[in-house]
C-alpha cells in the first residue's frame, strides 16, 4: 500500500493547489489553442490530456521509487520541470487544433478556459480514490460555475467519463459531450488500411464506438477487423489506468493488446492519449490519433496513406 | 508463452459457439433475467431460504447442513465419509475452496476428481485457472504429459484420445466408489432440490452409483423454487459454451421408489443417502453489502474471463484459486476479504457486457478498490 499511499498524498496536493494531478506548466496545456475565444459557455475541454500524458509514464516509473523515500512527498512540486518534448508537444498540439478545426467546419462554436481549465480528476476515479474524486468534483463544479460553463466538450474518453460520472456525487447539470458525437465528417479523404484500437471508455461505458467507425468508414479508411481482437464484446484494454499502480502489469497488458492488434496491420487508429502512450513502444509500425488523420487548418490537406 | 496459447485457444472455442447459441436461442436471455430475478429475491432474504432449503431436503429424506466455514464444511463433510473409502468427486468449485478433496485424502480416503478437467490438475497437483475449466492453463500438449502419469504410452495424441484415458482410468472408480460428492449449480428452496448440469456424464455417475451422494455448494445457489433452479443450470451452460448440455440433473433426496402399492420407500437403485452441505464462507456477510452482494448473482458460466485483458496475461495468477479473472476478482474479497485483485481492473468493460446476469463488475471493483485504499 506504500506506493498507493504516497499517490494519494501527492495526487490530492497537488489537485488542491494547481488543479492538476501533477505540477504543470500551463503553457503546455494551452498553447495548441489559436484563435479559440477565451469565456465560459459552451467550451472544448482538454483537461490537459493529450498534452501531458507523454510525461505520465515518467511518474509511473518514478512513484513506487519515490514511495519508499522519506520525505519525498516535499519534491511534488519540482514535477513542474518536467515537460513533454518539443516533438510531443507538436503532436498535441496538432490533435486538439485538428479536433478544434472539425468541430468549427461541423458549425459548432465554443470557448476555452486557457490556464483557467481545471483537471477533471479522472484518474482519482480510475484508481479507485473515490472519496478524493467525490471532494475534488465538488471543487470543480464550483469553479465551473465561477466560469459560467454550462456545456463541456470534451476529446478524451477519461474526461468524458469522469464528468459521465460527476452527477453520482454531486448536483451537475453541465452538458458534457464528446467531439465525436458533434463531428458527422473528418473533412478528408484517407486512403489505406487500418487497424483500430477501441477505447473501452469510448466503447462500453459511453456507447460511442460506432461514431468514430462512421467517420472513418466515411473517410474511406479501410478498417481491418477481427472478431475475436476488435470486435465490441472482444476487443480489450491497453492497461494504461493501472499503470500508476501496477506498472509492470499495464506494460504486459499493453504489449499483449499490441501484439493482437499487429495481426492486423501495421497502421494503428486509436482515440485516446493513453492509449496512443501505452501501445506505441510496443505496436510494429505506424500509430496515429483519428484527429491526426482529419484535415486541420494547418493545411495538410488531404492525406493519401496508400 | 504457453499460458497465451491455452487461452487464445479457449478463446477462439468458445467465444463464437456462446455467440451463437444466444443468437439460435434467444429465449435464454429471458431465462437469463428470471434466474437474476430470483436470485436477487434469495440474497435479499438469505436466512429465510437456507431455512426454507434445510427443510425441503429433510422433507425429501434428505439431510442439510449450515456449514459457516470451510473448517465447519470439512468436519461435515469428514463425518459423513469417514474413512478407507473410495470417493469420487463430480467437479465442485465449493469444494475445492472448502479443500474437501485433500482433507478427505489425508483422513485416509481414495478420492478422485471425475470431471476431466478437475482430474488434470489434481494429477498435475495445480490449481484450477477458471472457474468452469480448471484446466483451461493446460494446452493439449501440456494434458497429454499430465496424462502420462496414468498411460505413458501417450504421444501425439488427439484431444479425444486422452479424455479416453480419463474415462477407462476413472470407470472403475466411478464402480468401487462408496461416496460420490458434487456441487450444485443450483438448489431449489420449495424441494430442496439440487440441479447439476453436464457434459461429460460424470456428475451423473457421481450422484447415482455410490450409495451415499453429498452435494457441498454455496448459499448463493438458492434458488426459490424448481423451475428457476433448472433454468439457472440451462443459462449456465448456454453462456459458458455448452447449449444445449448433455445432461441435468435433479437430485431431490436419496433414491426412491413408489412402484410397489404406489408407496414411496427409499432406496431404489440409486443412493440410500442424501446430504446437502451449504457453505457460507463470507457469502452471507456479503448478501448484505450494498454493492458487493450483486457478486452472489454470478452463475458460474466462466464467460467474464475470456473478455478480460488482465486475466488474459495473468491468467491464474490473478485472484485466489478457485476464483481467478474478473468474477474471482470479485469473489477473493467475498470468501477472503482479499481486495487486491481488484487493484489489478483496468475497467476494460468487457465482462459486464458478456455476463447473464448483468452485474456491473466493474463498478463492484471500483467500489473494493476504494475500500482498499481506505484501509
Amino acid at each position: 500500500m506504500e506506493v498507493e499511499n504516497f499517490i494519494r498524498e501527492v495526487l490530492v496536493k497537488s489537485l488542491n493547489e494547481y488543479m492538476m494531478p501533477f505540477p504543470t506548466d500551463k503553457k503546455v496545456c494551452t498553447e495548441w489553442a489559436q484563435d479559440v475565444p477565451r469565456g465560459g459557455g459552451t467550451v472544448i475541454y482538454t483537461g490537459c490530456m493529450y498534452q501531458v500524458t507523454p510525461v505520465s509514464d515518467l511518474f509511473n516509473r518514478a512513484l513506487p521509487i519515490l514511495s519508499k523515500v522519506k520525505g519525498a512527498e516535499k519534491l511534488y512540486p519540482l514535477a513542474s520541470i518536467l515537460k513533454p518534448t518539443n516533438m510531443q508537444r507538436e503532436r498535441a498540439n496538432r490533435v486538439l487544433r485538428s479536433i478544434a478545426s472539425m468541430l468549427k467546419r461541423n458549425g459548432v462554436q465554443f470557448n476555452y478556459l486557457y490556464e483557467d481549465e481545471p483537471y477533471s480528476g479522472t484518474v482519482l476515479l480510475e484508481l479507485g480514490y473515490v472519496d478524493e474524486f467525490a471532494q475534488y468534483a465538488k471543487r470543480v463544479k464550483g469553479h465551473l460555475e465561477k466560469h459560467q460553463v454550462r456545456r463541456l466538450i470534451t476529446v478524451d474518453p477519461h474526461s468524458y467519463y469522469a464528468f459521465s460520472r460527476y452527477k453520482e456525487f454531486v448536483p451537475f447539470d453541465v452538458e458534457v459531450v464528446n467531439y465525436l458525437e458533434l463531428v458527422k465528417d473528418l473533412g478528408t479523404r484517407v486512403k489505406g488500411e487500418y487497424v483500430i484500437h477501441d477505447s473501452c471508455l469510448y466503447s462500453r461505458f459511453l456507447g460511442i464506438r460506432e461514431n468514430y467507425r462512421s467517420l472513418l468508414n466515411n473517410a474511406g479508411v479501410k478498417l481491418r477487423e477481427d472478431p475475436f481482437v476488435t470486435g465490441p464484446l472482444t476487443s480489450m484494454c491497453c492497461g494504461a489506468p493501472i499503470g500508476p499502480v501496477r506498472r509492470d502489469e499495464s506494460q504486459k497488458i499493453a504489449s499483449y493488446r499490441a501484439y493482437q492488434l499487429n495481426q492486423l496491420g501495421d497502421k494503428l487508429i486509436v482515440v485516446c492519449p493513453l492509449c496512443y502512450l501505452a501501445l506505441s513502444p510496443y505496436f510494429k509500425g505506424e500509430v496515429v490519433d483519428l484527429a491526426e488523420l482529419a484535415y486541420n487548418e494547418l493545411g495538410t490537406g488531404q492525406r493519401d496513406t496508400s | 508463452m504457453s499460458w497465451i496459447y491455452a487461452v487464445e485457444r479457449a478463446v477462439r472455442n468458445n467465444v463464437p459457439k456462446v455467440e451463437g447459441i444466444l443468437k439460435d436461442h434467444p429465449y435464454l436471455l429471458d431465462l437469463a433475467a428470471k434466474v437474476r430475478d430470483g436470485k436477487t429475491e434469495v440474497l435479499r432474504n438469505l436466512d429465510r431460504y437456507v431455512e426454507e432449503t434445510i427443510k425441503a431436503v429433510e422433507r425429501s429424506g434428505g439431510r442439510a447442513y449450515l456449514a459457516s466455514t470451510s473448517e465447519d464444511a470439512r468436519e461435515i463433510v469428514s463425518k459423513i465419509v469417514g474413512s478407507g473409502k473410495t470417493v469420487v468427486l463430480g467437479k465442485s468449485m465449493v469444494a475445492y475452496e472448502a479443500g474437501i478433496r485433500k482433507h478427505l485424502i489425508s483422513t485416509g480416503n481414495d478420492v478422485w476428481e471425475t470431471d476431466l478437467g478437475e482430474f488434470l490438475i489434481q494429477l498435475a497437483d495445480e490449481p484450477p485457472s477458471h472457474i468452469i475449466a480448471p484446466s483451461l492453463h493446460m494446452t493439449k500438449e501440456r494434458a497429454e504429459e499430465v496424462m502420462r502419469s496414468v498411460d505413458p504410452e501417450l504421444k501425439g495424441a488427439s484431444h479425444e484420445r486422452i479424455a479416453g484415458v480419463a474415462r477407462k482410468f476413472l470407470r472403475e472408480k466411478f464402480v468401487k466408489a462408496d461416496v460420490g460428492i458434487t456441487g450444485a449449480n443450483a438448489v431449489a428452496a420449495d424441494t430442496g432440490s439440487v440441479v447439476l448440469v453436464e457434459n461429460e456424464g460424470n456428475i451423473r455417475m457421481t450422484t447415482i452409483l455410490p450409495e451415499v451422494h453429498v452435494a457441498v455448494t454455496g448459499v448463493e445457489k438458492i434458488l426459490p423454487n424448481l423451475e428457476l433452479a433448472m433454468y439457472e443450470a440451462l443459462v449456465q451452460a448456454a453462456f459458458g459454451g455448452l447449449y444445449p448440455p448433455s445432461y441435468v440433473n435433479v437430485s431431490s433426496g436419496p433414491s426412491s421408489t413408489a412402484d410397489i402399492e404406489m408407496k414411496r420407500v427409499r432406496p431404489a437403485h440409486g443412493p440410500k443417502e442424501f446430504h446437502l452441505v451449504l457453505l457460507d464462507n463470507g457469502r452471507k456477510e456479503a448478501a448484505k453489502d450494498p454493492v458487493l452482494w450483486q457478486s452472489l448473482l454470478c452463475v458460474r458460466c466462466g464467460r467474464c474471463h475470456l473478455h478480460c485483458p488482465v486475466y488474459r496475461v495473468l491468467g491464474v495468477n490473478w485472484g485466489i484459486p478457485p476464483f481467478t479473472g474478473p468474477m474471482g476478482a470479485m469473489w477473493s474479497a467475498v470468501i477472503y476479504g482479499d481486495r487486491r485483485p481488484a487493484m489489478m481492473c483496468t475497467h476494460s468493460g468487457g465482462c459486464k457486457e458478456v455476463c447473464p446476469m448483468r452485474i456491473d463488475i466493474p463498478r463492484v471493483l471500483e467500489e473494493l478498490k476504494a475500500r482498499e485504499l481506505k484501509r
